[in-house]
């Protein structure tokens, strides 16, 4: 006859168990049968799932957060929070737990994104956040954002992205690519991007017509790929601007997009912000 | 000068266990009840746990306690949690209440990795466990964990 072993447990016993886990296995756990669901269920198991920093995060939410349990806090952070009074948005992955970071615009270091003959402030059906920057035109562009490693999760690798729309009156924007830069530690490393999703079509026009001008202004920026934006589930394209891997120790990282030697005109670019999330 | 203080251990069903008194202190729940006094302390009831289960804590003991820097402690460990999922649970138990946390720790770590990335089925089947779920309550919760693919 079939002992049933685990219940000759304590349940506390129990959830010090299912805590060494991960959720997706907590959750399944908890279909099993009503005993290994309290155990599943307790605040034992959720908390350490939960960021470490939870204190100081709760502390930067822009909203009270009401929950009963751990559990319901845990899936509650995994929904978005706003942060930070409303500029920065955080995540939770429901999976592994760890933790992603999405700044505004408004979080963001934009040259001259207070002149209105260059930026428009404005509203996005589409965005997390109340304000999106809209460029109207500009030789120059500078997009920067710094992130601490220490609000990252650690021992692990994260991917910077440059989150945007490509308006449909946009011009100049690609011709000349963008430079695209991570840094942490005085140590930078560059790579280069478009910020238009490849058009097969113009693609070929422009080889035929524009090649040497195109591969004259290649030429001017740093060595690279060359990347384009791809689409993303909510609507918006992302820009890669690199990765960094979270250590231990507490870094600053700075993460940016400039293009400042086409000297060209450009227009069009609605920014979001930059989504700072592990990579797999 | 060595101490060659033995200890009696007598577990649930009666059976007792002569031990060195140094391999018994490796357990806080027994260091406490010694030095807490009372007339008869060389010999000390568990009553959580079995004479099976009780020698293999024995066992768990004399090699971290006379051996504790020795190479192959961590293969001994390894073994020594390769039994059946029963037993495993009779060793959780059993270092939970008699207070060893590496054993506890060891057990744990191991049943935990029995969870990891089974279905609810396969976690039933290992464990002998009776879904006493009602079939409303069943569906209610499969709803809540359709975002967990496997489930």
């Amino acid at each position: 006859m079939a002992t049933r072993s685990l219940n000759m447990l304590p349940e506390d016993c129990i959830s010090a168990i299912v805590s060494l886990t991960s959720p997706p296995d907590t959750c399944r756990l908890m279909l099993a049968s009503s005993s290994l669901r309290s155990a599943a269920e307790s605040d034992l198991v959720w908390s350490r799932f939960l960021p470490s920093d939870l204190p100081q995060l709760l502390s930067r939410a822009h909203t009270q957060l009401g929950f009963r349990s751990k559990k319901e806090l845990f899936f509650q952070l995994c929904d978005s929070i706003l942060i930070d009074g409303g500029v920065s948005c955080f995540t939770l992955n429901k999976v592994s737990g760890k933790k992603s970071f999405l700044l505004s615009a408004r979080a963001l270091s934009i040259s001259l994104s207070n002149e209105p003959n260059h930026w428009t402030w404005t509203t996005h059906s589409t965005s997390r956040f109340s304000e999106v920057i809209e460029l109207k035109t500009i030789s120059n562009l500078e997009i920067k954002g710094r992130i601490g490693t220490q609000d990252l999760s650690p021992n692990t690798t994260y991917g910077a992205y440059l989150i945007i729309k490509v308006s449909d009156h946009a011009f100049g924007l690609d011709s000349i690519p963008s430079e695209t830069s991570i840094s942490k530690d005085e140590c930078a490393v560059t790579n280069t991007t478009y910020l238009c999703p490849m058009d097969e079509q113009k693609q070929q026009l422009g080889s035929l017509f524009f090649m040497n001008r195109r591969q004259m202004m290649e030429k001017r920026v740093v060595e690279g790929d060359g990347r384009r934006p791809s689409k993303r589930g909510d609507g918006w394209l992302e820009v890669e601007l690199g990765e960094f891997f979270v250590g231990g120790k507490g870094e600053m990282v700075k993460m940016n997009l400039m293009e400042v030697k086409g000297h060209q005109l450009k227009g069009g670019l609605i920014i979001e912000g930059i989504e700072v999330r592990p990579k797999c | 000068m060595t101490s060659s203080k033995t200890i009696v251990l007598r577990s649930s069903d009666g059976a007792t266990f002569e031990v060195d008194e140094a391999v018994a202190l490796h357990s806080l729940m027994i260091k406490h009840r010694i030095e807490t006094g009372g007339a008869d302390s060389t010999t000390i009831d568990v009553p959580e746990v079995t004479g099976n289960t009780l020698s293999k804590v024995i066992e768990y003991c004399k090699k971290h306690v006379e051996a504790p820097n020795s190479d192959d402690l961590k293969s001994f460990d390894t073994d020594f949690v390769k039994v059946d999922q029963a037993v495993l649970c009779h060793l959780a138990k059993a270092s939970y209440y008699m207070n060893i946390k590496g054993l506890l720790d060891l057990s744990s770590k191991t049943i935990a990795d029995m969870f990891k990335g089974k279905t609810v089925e396969q976690i039933r089947e290992t464990f002998h466990i009776k879904n006493d779920f009602t079939p409303e309550e069943e569906e209610e919760l499969r709803k809540e964990n359709s975002w967990n693919l496997f489930v």
